[in-house]
């Protein structure tokens, strides 16, 4: 080992700014999550999606009923929601469990670094695998459909429109959802089974409790329900909706906020605590 | 206090857990050993110093700055955790490029210096290859060089011999002499003690949460030798050798530890050493061994923590 120790001066580096800094978490933490079943998932969703919408799109237009519904039948079924909870369960169960868990977190946060910026970080690359698992799918098929020319541009822009209004605001709830319960403890086994659960526990119990009590407004505790209905209206589609569309969607925004306001305040409070 | 570090009075509570304690002292420049069994509350305060935990009482400051919380001030300061877990799936020098970009290096800058701290500390051979492969000396290492990278004023090393080899033992001692020779200040604790009493004089003792001496070692032996000083006798008769003993006035107790076996508290040890030699010729007894139970470092710690017992 050579022992030629720095000498200590002022440092004269231009530092990079706040932004740059947390990219570099963001960095990170997106290389950390581009695990094999994750990216398998991500991979058969891409798949999925672009055949069932191609195909769909070329049946359409074949019997004259192309129209922006025609879109919709990726998401019209509770599969593409449970893809979306399989990925926020594989990239944000350890979003922040893990580094508290291992007191990694220590190796940020003793650097010029805030708790807002090291917490933007995470949600942001727990929020960028949830929009390349949403809307990228339903864009490629999109491309596909436009470089076949299968559907007319503007129908096509649309699609992209409805897409992305309808990913973003999953990914929104997803991303709050993880960020919330990976902060409740150090064990990402435990998160994402919280995910899980939290999730499935609701798609059983809403309908369950609705139906019993006859009380619809119960439906909107059920996210998958939510998702699809706001999909529905994105698409065009005229309804009946299970749930209100535009209520259903302040519901996943409000949600996903508080959730991810609450992993804030939540880790705020976390001091990192040796053995 | 204008050191730099300085913590007054400064209490962390784990529930009913108490880690500090009142813990007051003042860390100055150069190399400070802050010493102390498990669990007497270093990693405790280091973990203060690096922002992770917020005091319950007191006042603690680093570099004239308030610990907790964020600020630029963090990048004058390095800090090396014991326990803290690498990112495995990363090379070397990625993990510390990825630390330095955190730091708000460029990432041309980031890269050339995560090499110059990877070479510091003797892994250039290992940096390309993961984290998880390493050795634990070798993590030990890697944590040192993200420690060093930026280049900090003040470098805190919690445990940072852990695990290394004694080469390498020797070679970070080295490194941390020649950091301090170089304008660098540095805390390191340890509880193994004769490492520190080789980096540095200057020492915090702390046990139960508390600074229970601070200063330069010999001071404290000074102290040290103002109280009674134990030392360990085995004689096949002990029974006779303590009533020999007892009959001198500096020789405040005598406490039998084992079948042949004799701890002696004497006022006097300069006293008590001189005229050891003359019983053993004067009356015959027989001494198989003397040993200074509180000659060293350790002693002074334990004699310090149990209140002069």
């Amino acid at each position: 080992m050579s022992i030629s120790a720095p000498r200590y001066g002022a440092a004269s580096v231009v530092r990079t700014t706040r932004f740059h800094r947390a990219l570099a978490i963001v960095r990170r933490e997106l290389l950390r999550r581009s695990g094999v079943g994750t990216i398998l998932v991500v991979a058969l969703t891409y798949l999925a999606v672009t055949l069932v919408l191609t195909i769909n799109t070329e049946f359409a237009s074949l019997v004259g009923t192309l129209s922006l519904s025609t879109f919709e039948t990726p998401y019209a079924s509770p599969v593409w929601p449970f893809l979306m909870l399989i990925v926020a369960t594989s990239v944000g169960a350890g979003s922040l469990a893990e580094d508290v868990g291992n007191r990694s977190i220590t190796l940020y946060l003793s650097r010029p670094i805030q708790l807002v910026d090291y917490l933007a970080a995470k949600a942001a690359a727990t929020g960028s695998w949830l929009v390349i698992a949403s809307v990228g799918p339903g864009l490629l098929g999109l491309a596909v459909i436009l470089v076949l020319g299968w559907a007319p541009a503007s129908l096509v822009l649309s699609g992209a429109a409805a897409f992305v209004a309808v990913g973003f605001l999953a990914s929104i709830f997803f991303t709050g959802l993880a960020l919330a319960l990976s902060s409740l403890t150090t064990r990402t086994l435990y998160a994402g089974v919280a995910i899980f659960g939290v999730v499935l526990s609701l798609e059983i119990a809403a309908p369950l409790v609705s139906g019993l009590t006859g009380n619809s407004s119960v439906a909107y505790a059920s996210p998958v329900t939510d998702i699809l209905s706001v999909a529905q209206r994105a698409f065009g589609i005229s309804g009946p909706y299970a749930t209100d569309p535009v209520t259903s969607a302040l519901i996943l925004g409000l949600v996903g906020a508080f959730f991810a306001f609450f992993a804030g305040w939540r880790m705020s409070r976390v001091e990192v605590v040796g053995e | 206090m204008t050191g730099i570090v300085d913590a007054d009075s400064v209490t962390k509570r784990y529930g009913e857990v108490l880690g500090l304690n009142g813990f007051s002292a003042s860390f100055q420049a150069g190399i400070t050993g802050l010493i102390g069994p498990n669990g007497a509350g270093k990693s405790t305060l280091f973990r203060l110093l690096a922002g992770q935990l917020r005091c319950d009482a007191g006042t603690l400051t680093i570099l004239g700055f308030p610990a907790w919380g964020e600020g630029e001030f963090r990048r004058s300061v390095g800090y090396c955790p014991e326990h803290a877990s690498l990112f495995d799936w990363m090379t070397g020098t990625d993990f510390v490029t990825t630390l330095l970009r955190v730091d708000g290096f460029p990432r041309a800058e980031a890269h050339e210096r995560a090499l110059a701290a990877i070479e510091i500390v003797g892994l250039t051979e290992a940096r390309d290859r993961r984290l998880r492969g390493y050795s634990k000396g070798m993590r030990q290492r890697i944590k040192l060089a993200q420690c060093i990278a930026h280049n900090p004023m003040l470098i805190l090393l919690d445990e940072p011999l852990n695990g290394v080899d004694p080469v390498g033992r020797a070679n970070l001692s080295a490194l941390m002499r020649q950091l301090s020779t170089n304008g660098h200040h540095l805390i390191v604790s340890s509880h193994v003690l004769y490492e520190v009493e080789r980096l540095t004089e200057q020492i915090v003792m702390i046990a139960h949460g508390q600074a229970i001496a601070q200063g330069d070692i010999h001071r404290i032996r000074d102290l040290i030798d103002s109280r009674p000083h134990m030392v360990d006798l085995e004689s096949p008769d002990p029974r006779g050798l303590a009533r020999l003993l007892g009959a001198w006035d500096h020789v405040v107790s005598i406490e039998f530890t084992a079948p042949e076996k004799l701890r002696v508290r004497t006022r006097s040890p300069e006293t008590f050493y001189t005229a050891l030699p003359s019983l053993v010729v004067t009356e015959g007894v027989t001494i198989r061994s003397v040993h200074s139970a509180d000659d060293n470092l350790d002693a002074v710690f334990r004699y310090l923590a149990g209140g002069g017992r």
